[in-house]
């Protein structure tokens, strides 16, 4: 069998587009998500369609024992990867304090330390008679603390800093990891409506995720750093790299404090 | 109650609103037992309603499936099957092929596919080859599919047929509506003029109906809203299919192309035997439809 391409949350919107992109090259790909149905129902049509081999194993990203056999699976298997494309990732959107400590852990896990042990495992088992391409989707909000999403931004900027460090120490055997910093994308129905909700910025500012996963892996095959779609989102980025970070935190929350009219404080009382 | 269609059976999809309830109404009128589809428990049962309310006497039933999923379209197709088949019939007369769907931004549906071309085209596509054995067994069965003036001056990407890379709400729609021609185009090739099966593409003009409010957001929605307006009622629209769904077995006619029940010719680019083909061929193999 040809080696792999490895992509995580790949039923997702965006994991979707990855994967379709992947097949349509002619790539053989490995699938892995939580549904088991919805990975099967997606990999026996890029195979019919596309003619690839199109494996998948559902994985609970979050869980350190289901990771390990989703490893163990990939090794008593023999697999071989040229590719990792890291998608599987989420938000719980909303002040810090009103978070549960069961949404804290789970952010760090699936966001942070799901990607860094799939990148680890998937690299000792890498096909070494071509560079290996690592992808991590990172976010626009790497760049940026945000109230609201504090969490979510700090794993992205974590993502994004070791991307760039792993990108030297891998650079000896001829690896690459580029990091894809993406603004809002239309992959659920609470995307598109928070899309629509921005107006005309939404508008502008949106990618479709096919788009973004052709231009990200034409990236990842040049060896790119760091790809931002969208000439606008990248104007912004760097306008807002001139703003100091404390003064484009407050502004980001002062936005937000606007939209939701917020009457309580954000942080409760003690009792 | 009209008695044209008295004794025959018709399947159509998008029944519970705009084209797709017009026409079953109609055809219920006309004394047809009406097998509907759409998506929803409740629009399937409001729409259901509306017939009865039209037409008391009505042969109606409502199945659900979400066209969007290959698996759902295979299970609808069993489930008419079934309700034909206890119905007392052993064939289908027509199946409708209206249900469509725009979408602003792209979608991927569950099997990878962009959603309008999954439903505009895939759908009718695989629902027909698993009914064709049930609409080959009727006397002169027909295969009506909704297509759209919207196909002319419109060319396919055979390196991105579903404009993945770069996808655009309108472009994207009128290629699915020209696969539907395309799709007629071929499908009568395959089957030829003497096996008393015929495959219809209807255009219903510029109808006022909600197809560009529901899968859409800003600019597309606006835009639909305000042309819809100089639309005419679904009911008009729906004239095409029931006059070819009446047509009788004798005279099943050529022409493949149809607007305000007369025939019209379609797009050049929609009668390429080759472009037909290539379509075809792509579309079963995302269907999964092993060739023999």
């Amino acid at each position: 069998m040809k080696s792999l391409v490895c992509i995580t949350g790949a039923t997702g919107g965006l994991g979707k587009a990855f994967a379709v992109e992947c097949a349509s090259r002619g790539w053989d790909i490995f699938l892995t998500d939580l549904s088991e149905s919805a990975l099967s129902r997606l990999s026996a049509s890029l195979s019919n369609t596309y003619g690839v081999n199109a494996i998948y194993r559902p994985c609970d990203l979050t869980d350190h024992v289901s990771r390990t056999e989703l490893f163990e699976y990939m090794q008593v298997n023999e697999l071989r990867f040229r590719s990792l494309i890291n998608i599987a990732g989420l938000d719980y959107e909303g002040v810090f304090c009103d978070r549960t400590r069961e949404q804290i852990r789970t952010i760090l896990r699936l966001n942070i330390e799901a990607n860094l042990e799939m990148t680890y495992a998937v690299l000792k088992i890498r096909d070494e008679s071509q560079p290996f391409r690592i992808i991590n989707v990172a976010s626009l909000a790497a760049y940026y603390s945000m109230p609201v999403k504090a969490m979510y931004a700090a794993s992205k900027r974590f993502l994004l800093n070791f991307s760039m460090a792993l990108r030297e120490e891998i650079r000896p055997i001829g690896g690459t990891v580029t990091a894809l910093c993406p603004a809002g994308m239309p992959t659920t129905p609470d995307c598109i409506r928070s899309i629509d909700s921005q107006g005309f910025m939404g508008i502008v500012t949106t990618k479709n995720v096919g788009f973004v996963a052709a231009r990200t892996i034409d990236h990842a095959l040049k060896g790119h750093a760091v790809y931002i779609p969208g000439m606008l989102n990248r104007v912004l980025r760097f306008a807002g790299g001139l703003v100091p970070a404390t003064v484009v935190a407050h502004m980001i929350g002062s936005r937000w404090n606007a939209t939701h009219k917020r009457n309580e404080p954000l942080v409760s009382k003690t009792t | 109650m009209k008695a044209n269609l008295f004794g025959k059976n018709i399947v159509i999809t998008g029944a519970t609103s705009g084209i797709g309830l017009a026409a079953a109404i109609e055809l219920a009128r006309h004394g047809a037992f009406v097998i509907g589809v759409g998506r929803s428990q409740s629009r399937c049962l409001e729409a259901e309603n509306e017939i009865r309310k039209v037409c008391p006497q009505a042969k109606v039933s409502f199945l659900i499936a979400d066209l969007s999923s290959l698996s759902q379209v295979r299970e609808l197709a069993g489930n008419i099957r079934q309700c034909i088949g206890e119905s007392g019939k052993k064939y289908l007369d027509v199946l409708v092929n209206n249900a469509g769907t725009v979408s602003s931004w792209y979608v991927t549906t569950g099997d990878g596919f962009e959603l309008q071309f999954a439903v505009n085209h895939l759908a009718p596509f695989l629902l027909t080859h698993e009914l064709l054995p049930l609409l080959k067994a009727a006397p002169a069965g027909r295969v009506i599919t909704v297509s759209s003036g919207s196909h002319y001056r419109t060319k396919i990407n055979w390196n991105d047929i579903m404009m993945r890379k770069r996808y655009n709400c309108l472009m994207a729609y009128k290629r699915t509506k020209l696969c539907n021609v395309l799709f007629c185009t071929e499908f009568n090739r395959k089957t030829g003029t003497g096996q008393g099966i015929r495959a219809y593409a209807v255009d219903p003009g510029l109808v006022n109906t909600d197809i560009g409010l529901k899968g859409t957001t800003g600019i597309v929605r606006w835009f639909w809203k305000k042309r819809s307006r100089g639309g005419v009622e679904p009911a008009k629209a729906a004239a095409s299919i029931i006059h070819l769904a009446c047509e009788s077995p004798e005279r099943l006619p050529a022409d493949v192309y149809w607007k305000d029940c007369k025939p019209q010719k379609p797009s050049q680019y929609s009668q390429s035997e080759e472009y037909a083909q290539k379509l075809w061929e792509i579309s079963e193999k995302m269907c999964g439809i092993q060739i023999v």
